[in-house]
């Protein structure tokens, strides 16, 4: 150890390793080169070519756009000039990958060199490679793939809500600029955002929480009713209950619509006249809001109930029959062994409603556009995140504040997810049953 | 050292790449100088259009380009894309190349099509004239026009004959007519609208003085808002006044609405020319339309007026041709071809007075009523207006104080044109 350490103080900059190493550096090729390593040097030189040929322009422009999004109106489109960086930058990350392996593999086989260690036949080389890359192979495609149609819109939505892009500064007649966190801080800040920010955000939280909370609970009720060994025509009952599911959401909302219609909708005029209630339930933010669970409620209920009913067919009897034995309540037995066994298996299922209700545009949206109106914010009384971005997309053209609240819908969506995949993780415990 | 290598490596590579960065077009000088010259260039192989994607309107289109085709030799691609969604193409795909020449939009979009740059302004010359004043109003935008006017739309009174005596003519009439005819425990109306849309409000507003934006000379002042001054309390006490009398139920969907009138239960409706098909098909000759009612401080309501028109996209290589095309497609022949087959209205004087339009008992009231009408705001910020004032509306018909309410309004508005970016 000590004499290696002595030597390489002694070689420096004429020591192989290094010579390989800068040469690498200097064009990709030429450490393999000196390294007599003919064949692998002329794929790297024509790779590192080929790349630069191809690319060199747009990459230019790439970087040139994103740092300064343009600097001529009309002659230069913002958005492209940021997309085509973003592509620019993904493209060139993939170019120093190459770059960095190239100069790792010129370094490693100078140091095999200096071991002495014999240069393995082109063959050889050819099926190290390959047994050793192949899965990284196999997934090629896939990741490609994966980085222009997931990873690039989402940066694409990530650098707007840091740009000052909205209805009157939008291309391209006009340029964006950078605005760094400007948008965040008037999300919280200035007095129109500020507003409807905080409610619609405390809004979604609780209509997340209450409407799958309950669909969960409904769901798990009728899965433990239907399971019970006294009930008759299971099937049937099943299919009933399933029904819900059957319909496409859409049209099941729609319809919603039109029954909780407080004048002519049949709940208030057939089932509630003749209590002699009248709800306003489309123009009080209250009952809107109530609607609106009731019916997410209906819609969601059945999944939760297949999964539970598939579930407990699974849970071993002779537990049950140890827990006769030992003189167990029935709610010693749904505590202990039925509740368990059902979270187990459901808990990342169940974790995965809480976020698919979080942005649930569509029940929102079709059931009454987020109205109520509420005096004194931009977004309607049963507005969610989700919809008040739609809004605030497609009917205003604030492009840059929309961003931004996505931004933070996504951090939000994160944390679920994360719970999501440590209680996927439970799965490989297998010896915990 | 192997870091710092590393590191270096990194440095190196990236910051050579930023040295060379930029495009070497940068400063383009503009090429184009004298253009008008009056003369046409040589004509291109084909001029592409999109249409709305509407059956009716997409034939009528075709069989005019068609003719078009045939007498100039330049063949017109059409492609249909709904009108609302044109815009968002022509972003897209206007950049990469493969834009149109024409498009065809509501004339209440030039503003943003404008600050967006998506437009030009075109040469309206020899054919000025033709067209009617309120349309060319419509749009004109900074002061040029921008499109080709197509087809005008305005709202106004049907009324179900067998149940309304005589054609109403004022405000009066029509209160007489609600206070005799309705009967909500029986879905029975005398008069109904949709009283929380502020497009059909608008003429109640207005007939008492209210404004969107200050306008003069198609220049808006989007910092002087009159839906707060006097005239539009009048009119937002007149809107509650319909609902504390029970006229008209709050909870009205446009849905419910048509239905009930096409069921014969309604006696007068505020609607626009869209309906005049399923209306006729369910009322049959019962189905009559008269201008709006005059207001009882002797005004006409001036209803908002859209002007559907050709524009020429900023990306067009052909700019000439283009409005040769559009002249084409709205000159009175072709006009009186596409309110054939499509039923809209086209703007012009002689079309407007040629006996197929002016003896129609339905559209002639139209004609009448756009005459009272007024163009809606082309400015962008109008886009913030629709929002918070439906808003209002939904407040008002609530029974809160109509002052405080649309007080509260014009300040949201002017918050949200300012969220917007107007003053930046």
């Amino acid at each position: 150890m000590a004499q290696k350490k002595k030597r390489h103080k002694k070689g420096g900059l004429t020591q192989p390793r290094n010579i390989a190493t800068l040469l690498s550096v200097l064009f990709p090729g030429l450490g393999q080169f000196y390294n007599r390593r003919i064949l692998k040097g002329f794929i790297f030189l024509i790779l590192s070519v080929s790349f630069l040929v191809t690319t060199w322009d747009y990459i230019d422009i790439g970087l040139w756009g994103i740092v300064t999004l343009g600097t001529v109106p009309q002659e230069h489109h913002s958005v492209q000039l940021l997309l085509q960086g973003l592509i620019s930058l993904i493209v060139l990350i993939f170019g120093i990958a190459i770059y960095i392996f190239n100069i790792k593999d010129a370094r490693g086989d100078a140091i095999a060199r200096e071991q002495g260690k014999s240069k393995p036949t082109l063959l050889q080389g050819i099926a190290d490679f390959y047994s050793r890359g192949f899965p990284y192979y196999m997934i090629l495609p896939g990741l490609v793939m994966l980085v222009f149609i997931v990873v690039l819109p989402l940066l694409f939505m990530l650098a707007l809500a840091f740009t000052d892009y909205n209805q009157y500064n939008s291309p391209p007649r006009n340029l964006l600029s950078w605005v760094g966190f400007d948008n965040f801080k008037s999300l919280v800040t200035i007095d129109i955002w500020k507003d409807t920010f905080f409610s619609v955000f405390t809004w979604t939280i609780v209509w997340t929480v209450i409407a799958t909370s309950l669909q969960i609970v409904l769901g798990l009720f009728l899965a433990l009713l239907v399971n019970d060994k006294r009930i008759k025509f299971k099937r049937s009952i099943r299919t009933v209950l399933i029904l819900p599911w059957a319909i496409p959401a859409f049209v099941s909302i729609l319809i919603f619509s039109a029954l909780f219609n407080p004048t002519f909708g049949a709940i208030n005029r057939d089932l509630l006249s003749h209590l002699n209630i009248m709800i306003p339930w489309l123009s009080d933010p209250f009952w809107a809001k109530t609607a609106l669970i009731m019916i997410q409620t209906w819609l969601g209920f059945p999944f939760v109930f297949a999964l539970f009913t598939g579930v407990l067919q699974s849970v071993p009897q002779d537990m049950y029959e140890a827990a006769d034995v030992d003189g167990g309540t029935r709610w010693q037995k749904f505590q202990h062994i039925t509740m368990p066994h059902l979270l187990f298996a459901t808990a990342p299922l169940l974790i995965m409603q809480y976020a698919q209700n979080f942005n649930n545009f569509n029940i929102i949206y079709l059931f009454n556009e987020g109205n109520p109106a509420v005096r004194g914010q931009n977004a309607g009384g049963t507005d969610i995140l989700i919809s008040w971005v739609y809004k605030l997309t497609f009917e205003t053209n604030n492009y840059n504040m929309a961003a931004a609240i996505t931004i933070i819908m996504g951090l939000v969506i994160s944390i679920f997810a994360f719970f999501q995949f440590r209680k996927t993780a439970a799965f490989k415990e297998e010896e915990r049953y | 050292m192997k870091k710092w290598i590393w590191m270096f490596i990194i440095v190196l590579f990236l910051g050579g790449l930023l040295v060379a960065c930029g495009p070497d077009e940068a400063d383009q000088s503009e090429e184009q100088a004298g253009e008008n010259t009056g003369e046409m260039p040589e004509k291109p192989d084909a001029l592409k259009l999109w249409v709305n994607a509407e059956e009716n309107q997409e034939q009528a289109v075709e069989e005019i380009t068609d003719k078009y085709t045939e007498e100039t030799g330049i063949d017109v691609e059409l492609t249909p894309i709904d009108m609302l969604d044109q815009i968002e193409s022509l972003d897209v795909e206007g950049p990469a190349g493969n834009g149109p020449d024409v498009i065809f939009q509501p004339h209440d979009r030039i503003g943003d099509l404008v600050i967006r740059g998506l437009v030009d302004p075109i040469d309206l010359d020899d054919v000025e004239s033709e067209y009617t004043d309120t349309s060319l109003e419509a749009v004109t935008y900074e002061g040029e026009y921008w499109g080709y006017p197509a087809v005008i739309e305005t709202y106004t009174m049907f009324y179900n004959k067998s149940l309304v005596d005589s054609e109403p003519e004022s405000m009066e009439d029509i209160m007489n007519i609600a206070e005799s005819d309705t009967n909500a425990s029986n879905d029975e109306f005398g008069f109904l609208m949709e009283a929380d849309n502020f497009y059909y409000v608008y003429p109640f507003f207005a007939g008492y003085g209210s404004y969107v934006f200050a306008n003069e000379d198609g220049n808006y002042d989007i910092s002087d808002i009159g839906l707060d001054n006097e005239g539009a309390v009048e009119g937002g006490e007149l809107v509650q006044s319909w609902y504390e009398d029970g006229y008209i139920p709050q909870d009205l969907t446009p849905d419910i609405m048509n239905g009930l009138f096409q069921e014969g239960k309604v006696s007068t409706v505020l609607n626009g020319p869209w309906m005049v098909r399923d209306f006729a098909e369910a009322l049959g000759d019962d189905l009559g339309a008269v201008p709006m009612p005059v207001l009882d401080n002797g005004e006409h309501p001036n209803s908002f007026v859209g002007v559907k028109s050709y524009m020429m996209s900023y990306y067009s290589e052909n700019k000439e041709w283009a409005q040769d095309l559009m002249a084409f497609i709205t000159n009175k022949e072709n006009s009186m071809h596409y309110y054939d087959v499509a039923g809209e209205m086209p703007p012009r004087d002689d079309a407007l007075e040629d006996p197929v339009i002016a003896d129609d008992e339905i559209f002639s009231a139209f004609a009448e009523q756009t005459e009272y009408g007024e163009p809606m705001p082309s400015d962008p910020a109008v886009q913030q207006i629709w929002d918070p004032i439906n808003d209002a509306l939904d407040f008002i018909s609530r029974g809160e104080t109509v002052d405080e309410v649309l007080t509260e309004t014009v300040q949201t508005i002017h918050d949200q044109i300012e969220a917007s970016g107007a003053n930046q």
